[in-house]
């Protein structure tokens, strides 16, 4: 067959997909480059888009704002990812028996993921609302709790690590739950047969094949979580004070209440980079260590 | 089935079927919001204009009065002219997202968007809408005879530039009032037990002193009734609480226009919002906390009223538009028949004198209009909307519904009368003392500033800052801002 023809045939059968690419993703992530390099605020006295160059990003590192919300974001993140993926890692070990009912149970438990964030805040906050809400309520009447997250820094992170928890975990599950049952069955009775203790099985076995799988999951779930906007703010609106602003609801507020356009581009991109390098590290930090045992 | 036996019995049942469709028809009419009498008017126009099968679309937040004009002017409006209006109803900040960003970026999304009073300075300033008033005096069939700009109250003044053209049609104006429990602050043993701790009557507050009295007294006497002293509208993370504060507590102590003077917040610099009279009154507010209901820290204008209409709290600041239906709408508010309408208590009596004058105000003028962006496509059809809703025969279930008032003339319809009686005198002291409120300080910055000073005013509620250095720290990020927008 002439490669040529081949070449050019892959390339009209990629142009499709290509050219979405290009409007829906390109586009945009140019377009945000370019308006972070301008100062655009609505209601400046000056009209319009002005150039700054960097300007944007020096006033970003002196933001204390903005470096608060983006440290309080790193944290949600980490404490976040790494409950969801201990749970979900125990989850999965669970789902791969059989037990009764376990179909049932099984699509029970990832509804979560289906729902959209901002219908989970909306419920997370009608289950807490004070005067109304189930949760203070029933807290309340039987322990003597007041639960407030209007009121309580403590009670409102309780509340969205919770709800980031049950919404996400069973995703975690799922993908883990994936990578165990593709891990081939002849090692594992291998090592059975030689005497591996479970621990050992998990240690040794189980969890370094199954570690593209939790790479992979980690990065998304990151990614995510580094990004959660729509239910926090649905939940406690960043409250209270600036307590749960994460760095999500910052931009948004820059963009949209605020109207500074600039700004809040410079923002989003500087958050991409940090996420960025979060994961390289990580991805780093995982696979070196196992490749250097490989040698 | 009843049987026609004659001819008689025939032309007995034809009157009687006429009569019937005759009367259905005036009962439709008078059930809608329409102004029958110029139907056919703006049904002609429709046409003239090709407006006819259009659909113009508009965004509003979603209030009392916005929820009527989707429940009543709309469906009229659309029977008359056969044209179809799609309004999207709201959150307050999504209506502005959606708004400001449409106008910013020419994308001709809306026809029509809400303008509240305290935006319209930045929107002008922007070019973003179209010259209403010059549009109908250009075009002869887009001249309503039942519309008259000069039937509406002076606070149609605010949508005007500086030739006296008009921008916005108004469609609701209120005042922030102070509302109270007219049922507890009634009751003899009540009184007798008030009388008996503070020696005094128990009366509404005329200074903060007096207020805080009462939120005390009223909590503790709610202990296990489920009734709080006072609302405070004071969420964190939604402007809600920046506005109460700066709109309507400030004021009552003599700091007006935000604390700020000639582009400067800082006392400084001229300006007055780190100043003592801003702190007291910050300290009075956030310390009227310890008597609020618990959901305070979450509530804004809408849970506010929400807190009030359950009976959870004995006075408060509520916003007009949501009195009549707590004070008339026994499937959503606990205490209909026992809600009274009266000034708020002051910081400094001056205000009052201030207010009386002009120099000042003791509280927040609410209102909006409804305008049309210049990067619409159907400018023509969309003013024959604004029209129609800006009839002086729409108005009077309006204002029942909404406890909103934009023309001198509604006041004396027997429909506002009727519930003026039901809501102890609410548009009577709109109308009597509407002069001594405000609305918001002509800024073109508003939004800017407000985002910049509102989270130090969260972090003060939640206990994280003291009140004064919030105000101290709200008012150099103030500065700073405005220097920033080149102001």
């Amino acid at each position: 067959m002439n490669k040529g023809h081949s070449n050019r045939l892959g390339w009209i059968l990629l142009s499709p997909s290509l050219l979405v690419l290009g409007i829906a993703g390109l586009a945009p992530f140019f377009y945000v480059i370019y308006v972070g390099t301008h100062s655009w605020n609505v209601f400046s006295k000056e009209r319009g888009k002005v150039f700054v160059g960097v300007q944007n990003y020096r006033d970003l590192v002196f933001d204390s704002a903005f470096l608060g919300t983006l440290s309080r974001t790193l944290i949600f993140s980490f404490v976040v990812v790494t409950i969801e993926l201990v749970l979900g890692f125990i989850l999965a070990l669970s789902l791969i028996k059989d037990f009764k009912a376990k179909t049932f149970f099984r699509t029970v438990y990832v509804l979560p993921v289906v729902v959209a964030p901002i219908a989970v805040g909306a419920t997370w906050r009608l289950m807490m609302a004070q005067g109304h809400g189930p949760i203070p309520f029933f807290l309340n009447k039987f322990f003597g709790w007041d639960f407030n997250t209007g009121a309580s820094t403590t009670q409102a992170w309780i509340a969205i690590l919770l709800m980031d928890i049950w919404h996400w975990t069973p995703f975690v599950t799922l993908t883990l739950l994936a990578g165990l049952l593709a891990i081939p069955k002849e090692p594992v009775e291998a090592a059975s047969v030689d005497g591996a203790n479970r621990f050992q099985m998990h240690r040794y076995l189980i969890l370094p094949m199954l570690l593209p799988v939790i790479l992979i999951t980690v990065f998304i779930r990151i990614m995510d979580s580094l990004r959660s906007m729509e239910d926090v703010y649905m939940l406690t609106n960043g409250g209270p004070g600036s307590s749960t602003t994460f760095v999500g609801l910052h931009i948004f507020r820059t963009v949209f209440a605020k109207q500074d356009y600039g700004y809040g581009s410079s923002m989003s991109l500087l958050v991409l980079y940090f996420t960025i390098v979060i994961c390289w590290l990580l991805f780093n930090a995982l696979t070196g260590k196992e490749s250097k045992r490989k040698v | 089935m009843l049987k026609i036996r004659n001819r008689r019995g025939l032309a007995l049942a034809s009157v009687i079927s006429s009569l019937a469709l005759v009367l259905s028809a005036c009962a439709s009419d008078s059930d809608s919001g329409s102004a029958s009498g110029d139907d056919a008017w703006f049904a002609e126009a429709a046409d003239k204009l090709e407006c006819k099968g259009k659909t113009i679309k508009g965004v509003t937040e979603n209030t009392p009065p916005g929820q009527y004009v989707k429940s009543d002017i709309i469906p009229a409006f659309e029977a008359a002219t056969g044209m179809k209006v799609d309004l999207e109803t709201t959150s307050w900040d999504e209506m502005y997202s959606k708004a400001i960003n449409d106008m910013e970026a020419k994308t001709g999304i809306y026809d029509f968007v809400y303008i509240e009073q305290d935006i319209i300075y930045q929107y002008l300033k922007n070019n973003y809408l179209a010259n209403i008033s010059k549009t109908i005096a250009e075009n002869a069939d887009l001249q309503a005879p039942s519309f008259d700009f000069g039937k509406f109250t002076s606070f149609i003044d605010n949508f005007k530039d500086a030739n006296g053209d008009v921008y916005g049609v108004p469609m609701e104006a209120f005042v922030k009032v102070y509302l109270y429990r007219t049922d507890l602050f009634n009751d003899p043993a009540i009184k007798d037990s008030f009388n008996a701790k503070y020696k005094r009557d128990l009366v509404p507050a005329t200074n903060y002193k007096e207020y805080k009295e009462i939120a005390e007294f009223f909590t503790e006497y709610g202990k296990g009734k489920d009734i709080w002293g006072t609302t405070v509208q004071a969420v964190t993370g939604h402007p809600a609480s920046f506005y109460e504060l700066f709109e309507s507590i400030l004021p009552t102590n003599g700091v007006y226009n935000w604390g700020i003077n000639n582009g400067k917040a800082t006392s400084a610099n001229g300006g007055s919002m780190d100043s003592k009279a801003a702190k007291d009154a910050f300290a009075f507010w956030v310390g009227l906390l310890k008597q609020a209901p618990p959901e305070s820290k979450q509530s804004t204008w809408t849970e506010v009223g929400t807190t009030f209409a359950a009976g959870r709290a004995a006075q408060g600041w509520v916003y007009g538009e949501n009195v009549a239906w707590i004070a008339t709408d026994e499937s959503k508010s606990k205490v209909v028949g026992n809600v009274g309408v009266t000034l708020p208590p002051l910081g400094n009596p001056q205000v009052l004198e201030d207010s009386k004058s002009g120099k000042g105000y003791l509280g927040y003028y609410d209102g909006g209009a409804f305008g049309v962006p210049a990067t619409s496509k159907n400018i023509n059809c969309s003013i024959l909307f604004q029209q129609y809703q800006g009839q002086e025969s729409v108005q009077a279930k309006w204002a029942a519904a909404g406890s909103r008032i934009v023309m001198e003339s509604t006041y004396s319809d027997p429909i506002v009368q009727e519930m003026d009686v039901k809501t102890n005198g609410y548009y009577t002291f709109m109308k009597d003392q509407g002069p001594l409120f405000r609305g918001a300080p002509p800024f073109p910055f508003h939004s800017a500033v407000r985002e910049v000073v509102a989270p130090f005013i969260y972090d003060a509620i939640a206990g994280k800052i003291s009140t004064s250095d919030a105000l101290d720290k709200a008012a150099k990020a103030a500065d700073a801002e405005m220097k920033k927008l080149g102001y």
